[in-house]
């Protein structure tokens, strides 16, 4: 029995120091912030390990928690080496783990400093992908609208302001059983799995417009002059969408992309990140395009697409000098070996800012291509301005006011105070 | 007796009949959701919140639009790794409530015996702690979690231990003091140490106690969420709250499908033990709620 | 005997308390300091005074004072909803109808399902039916509210049912026999004699339904989400503040300190009430 006994207080005690001895050689510990491609990346990680034996983990924070995940990640001790930041913001709250990339062959490949964000002369953040959004749209349909009698264009190049795209959505709507679709656009689904396309980037509309009228990059106090035309494109979403305006709450990313490939609606507010999830499910190139958003703004028959990047990688300074070693080295690999290079352009579908992707690792599909189509016509792309949102409160907060004015449990007043006046508060929180 | 029974009144004969149908339907409706649950697991994604009442059955037209037999399985298990979450969480509600029935028993047991001041300490803290919520200690726990290397299965048995310790201590302290201390006395007074005293005397006498208790703690533990979420470390183990709450992840992808198989999978295995060992979950309960 | 057993203590209560220390003391005692703390990680903790409990009750989104006014409330009704409806359902199951036992089980069974399998469950349910009413779970608050007093009943309901009918069950038939030959109907028998007799249980049903109520966070996390401001119960509120708003951790431990103190003021008074009454009985 007393065998038995000191046996058991010895495993008791054992358990409450149990510790790991870490690995002597570097390691890799990727946070990543898109799940749409989370598991290229783990493939991608895995192949690296098998080539040089340096482990790398992967892991991905689930859509609009990648700050809640990094803050509770990154105080542990195995805390990740790599992580993202979205711009400028984001690099203030993490600006002390951030190390200098500026003598990695990362920094040496990108094409201008466009691409990276900077402390003083440090390079402390590198864009990896450039992306595009706008309302991604299904060409048989449109095309199927386009040779119905009375149609309101008859090419959809003819799509250049708000007015004519209202006219277009509103006659599709009224005559959605002749189209065979359930709703011009896809539920504009407030949960949190897609409310971020527009309390995010749909909102990234009026704050584009104000800062361009008024020569700005960034503000502490939002003027609200374009909230009336994100309002006129909000109305629209949602009064001519597969669902009624008061089932939005409920509806997910994935509602929005079914409604989109089943073809029951026309159009889908998305970015080239999405089309990964159209093809899996059936779509082809042929069948995708995007339009630019258009809110109504005078000369806005030169506006493109909306491009820019939020992904920026950081490596983590208080990493142990083998890791940090072994992160940059994996993402030098990432964006110079074959292997690298053909997951990102070609599984993951990125547009890099790197010039080593310029031979022949430039990703190319339907809504990528669309891009660039707008470009050499000579459209102004819209910048990503949506970086400088003041915090996730904001967001969030924006978002609550849309949802309670599409439902009718709230007022346009609501959504211009949790814009504009959310916008000062958090501002100043910040500070 | 048998006159009484024939006594007993028709009218009270009828009433029980219709209580027996009125239950009946009550129960139907109450398994309803866990149909509905196994239904959808067998869905095309795009159906599951469009249509999430529809069943389809072969033939109808529903069927070969809705039907995907078990591809939602082969999804689920692959983005979750189910088989490995299942694992971790078998192991972790195993291990730590072995351990806590284990020392819990000891300390009540000492607490009870012995009267100092350290025992009314350790009862009043023990109380203390079943009260407080979790929130509270979150986020230090955490960090004290991760510092002392507690986020492996094996560690978060010691935090289970801490946190669990308080019901324990007082379901066994609440039993023993109905237990006649005499056996124990003479069993000393032959010779016997405490320990063996223990586990010789004591152990034996507490059997329904530690069912009891057994069964509240794995309750607890197996469908635990939040503390192992910020305990444990992720990248190696997810528990099977975790693995289900993770597909609630990506722009635009709740997976419902997988979602609607992985709730099958995690609801499934706790139904069988259920109806096997339902007696002994029952009682646990009843015990545990009359010595509480 | 007690001498004899006091020196064992390094093995009786050691264990126990160290991991107690670990798992609850130290943590405890910290999270108290913090929340006089400005702080972003743990390490870069500078003393502030009451500063995180000004920031908790003034934020101008209210969601605290919501979340703590919201949460009383829940806890309350689903407190008193669960208690009738189980005590109701133990009373009507000792009378021994045919299926007792199948009914039993059926109602204990939502018991053993974690809180996040079962909202996710009901999410697609309530959000199915609500639908056809053309709104949503997330539409206001009060959709929030009742889905979540819904789902906690079903859940809880066998839970308290068997706690109950334990308590049934230790009634002496002689009372209620005498009640009946004193001329006592069966509503006077239950009010008069059962009642009192079960206040022990009604005692530990209460208690245990309102700190859950109190308590609740996997169900709310799963069946509202996060997106929803106003259906967040205290304690889902608390974990938002301390991991999704940059620069708020210390308001978040001040609410969770907060949140604290009125659970265990609630579960004192709790106690002390129904104590009394029961040495009154």
């Amino acid at each position: 029995m007393k065998k038995i006994s000191a046996l058991i207080l010895a495993l008791a005690l054992a358990l409450t120091c149990v510790s790991f001895a870490s690995a002597e050689t570097g390691s890799v510990y990727y946070l990543n912030f898109k799940p749409e491609q989370a598991q290229q990346w783990e493939e991608l990680a895995a192949q690296y390990t098998k080539e040089t034996g340096v482990p790398v983990t992967v892991v991905t924070a689930a859509s609009g928690t990648y700050e809640q995940t990094l803050q509770s990640e990154i105080v542990k001790e195995d805390a990740p080496t790599l992580f993202q930041v979205n711009g400028p913001k984001g690099l203030a709250t993490w600006k002390e783990y951030c190390a200098d990339l500026s003598a990695t062959k990362l920094y040496e490949n990108v094409k201008s400093d466009d691409f990276v964000l900077k402390q003083g002369e440090e390079v402390v953040g590198i864009a990896y992908v450039i992306e595009t959004y706008g309302i991604i749209y299904n060409k048989d349909l449109m095309a199927k609208y386009i040779a119905l009698e009375n149609a309101k264009i008859k090419d959809v190049a003819e799509i250049n302001t708000f007015d004519t795209f209202k006219a277009v959505v509103e006659d599709m709507q009224a005559r959605k059983d002749e189209l065979g679709i359930v709703g011009a656009f896809t539920s504009a689904g407030m949960d949190s799995s897609s409310d971020w396309r527009f309390k995010t980037h749909l909102a990234n509309m009026p704050i584009y417009y104000e800062y361009k009228a008024d020569g700005i990059g960034d503000t502490a106090a939002i003027k609200g002059t374009y909230l009336d035309n994100y309002k006129m494109i909000w109305d629209l979403y949602i009064n001519n969408a597969t669902c009624a305006p008061s089932l939005i709450g409920a509806k997910t990313g994935s509602d929005a992309l079914a409604d989109f490939v089943l073809g029951e609606a026309v159009f889908y507010q998305n970015g080239t990140w999405a089309y990964g999830d159209c093809i899996n499910e059936g779509m082809t190139d042929e069948q995708l395009g995007m339009l630019p958003i258009f809110i109504g703004v005078e000369g806005e028959e030169n506006q493109g697409l909306c491009t820019g990047s939020e992904n920026y990688w950081c490596v983590n300074k208080n990493a142990s000098e083998e890791d940090k070693a072994a992160t940059i080295a994996f993402l030098e690999w990432c964006i110079t070996s074959d292997t690298g290079r053909d997951a990102i352009a070609n599984k993951m579908g990125f547009l890099t800012p790197f010039k080593s992707f310029d031979d022949g690792y430039v990703a190319n599909n339907a809504l990528i291509a669309a891009a660039d189509e707008y470009i050499a016509g000579g459209k102004t792309s819209v910048s990503w301005n949506f970086p400088t949102m003041p915090s996730e409160t904001w967001k969030n907060g924006v978002g609550v006011a849309l949802l309670n004015y599409a439902q009718g449990t709230g007022n346009w007043d609501a959504v211009v105070t949790a814009f504009v006046d959310g916008w000062a508060a958090e501002a100043a929180a910040a500070k | 007796m048998a006159n009484e029974k024939s006594n007993l009144k028709r009218s009270t004969r009828v009433a029980n009949g219709i209580l027996s149908v009125v239950f009946s339907v009550i129960s139907l409706a109450y398994v309803y959701p866990l149909f509905i649950m196994l239904v959808n697991s067998f869905k095309k994604k795009a159906y599951i919140s469009r249509a999430p009442f529809t069943i389809p059955l072969p033939g109808d037209a529903n069927w070969t639009r809705m039907f995907v037999g078990t591809d939602n399985y082969a999804t689920g298990i692959q983005k979750t790794e189910f088989p490995m979450a299942f694992v971790y969480s078998l192991v972790i509600t195993v291990l730590s409530v072995f351990v806590i029935l284990l020392c819990c028993s000891m300390t009540a047991w000492y607490i009870n015996r012995v009267h100092s001041k350290l025992s009314k300490g350790v009862y009043a803290l023990c109380l203390f702690s079943m009260v407080v919520p979790f929130q509270m200690v979150m986020f230090t726990l955490s960090k004290i979690a991760n510092v002392l290397h507690l986020n492996t299965p094996l560690g978060i048995v010691v935090i289970y231990l801490g946190f669990g310790a308080g019901l324990a201590v007082f379901m066994f302290a609440g039993y023993m003091k109905s237990c006649p201390i005499a056996i124990e006395e003479s069993a000393m007074i032959d010779g016997c140490n405490p320990v063996r005293t223990f586990f010789s005397i004591v152990l034996p006498v507490l059997q329904p106690t530690y069912v009891s208790t057994a069964i509240l703690e794995a309750m607890w533990i197996w469908n635990d969420y939040l503390l192992p979420y910020l305990v444990l470390d992720l990248k190696k183990y997810k528990t099977i709250p975790i693995a289900v709450q993770y597909l609630k992840g990506g722009y635009g992808s709740v997976d419902m499908g997988a979602m609607m198989a992985m709730l099958v999978l995690a609801i499934v295995p706790i139904i069988v033990l259920y109806l096997c060992c339902q007696k002994y979950i029952v009682s646990g309960v009843m015990a545990g709620a009359v010595k509480g | 005997m007690e001498k004899a057993i006091k020196k064992w203590w390094p093995l009786f209560v050691l264990p126990t308390m160290a991991a107690f220390a670990i798992g609850f003391l130290v943590p405890f005692v910290w999270g108290l300091y913090l929340s006089f703390c400005n702080f972003t990680t743990i390490n870069d903790a500078v003393f502030t005074g009451l500063e995180n409990y000004v920031m908790a009750f003034t934020d101008p989104s209210s969601v605290f004072t919501h979340a703590l006014w919201y949460t009383a409330l829940f806890s309350a009704l689903s407190t008193v909803i669960i208690n009738l409806l189980s005590l109701t359902v133990a009373i009507l199951l000792v009378r021994g109808i045919r299926g007792t036992n199948i009914f039993r089980t059926v109602f204990f069974m939502p018991n053993l399902i974690g809180g996040i399998v079962l909202g996710w469950l009901w999410q697609v349910l309530i959000n199915g039916v609500l639908e056809k009413y053309g709104v949503t779970i997330v539409t206001n608050e009060w959709y929030g509210f009742w889905s979540l007093i819904l789902v906690m009943t079903w859940q809880q309901l066998g839970y308290m049912m068997i706690i109950y009918i334990s308590g049934l069950q230790s009634i002496p038939e002689e009372l209620s026999e005498a009640a009946s030959i004193d001329g006592a109907n069966a509503w006077q028998t239950l009010r008069h004699v059962k009642l009192p007799m079960l206040m022990p249980s009604i005692t530990i049903c209460t208690f245990l339904t309102i700190t859950n109520g109190f308590k609740l966070f996997d169900q709310n996390l799963a069946l509202v989400g996060q997106n929803s401001p106003n259906s967040q119960l205290m304690a889902l509120d608390i974990y938002n503040t301390f991991y999704g708003r940059t620069g708020w951790a210390g308001a978040g431990q001040a609410k969770a300190v907060v949140f604290c103190i009125i659970v265990v003021a609630i579960a004192l008074i709790q106690q002390k009430l129904t104590h009394s009454r029961e040495v009154q009985q």
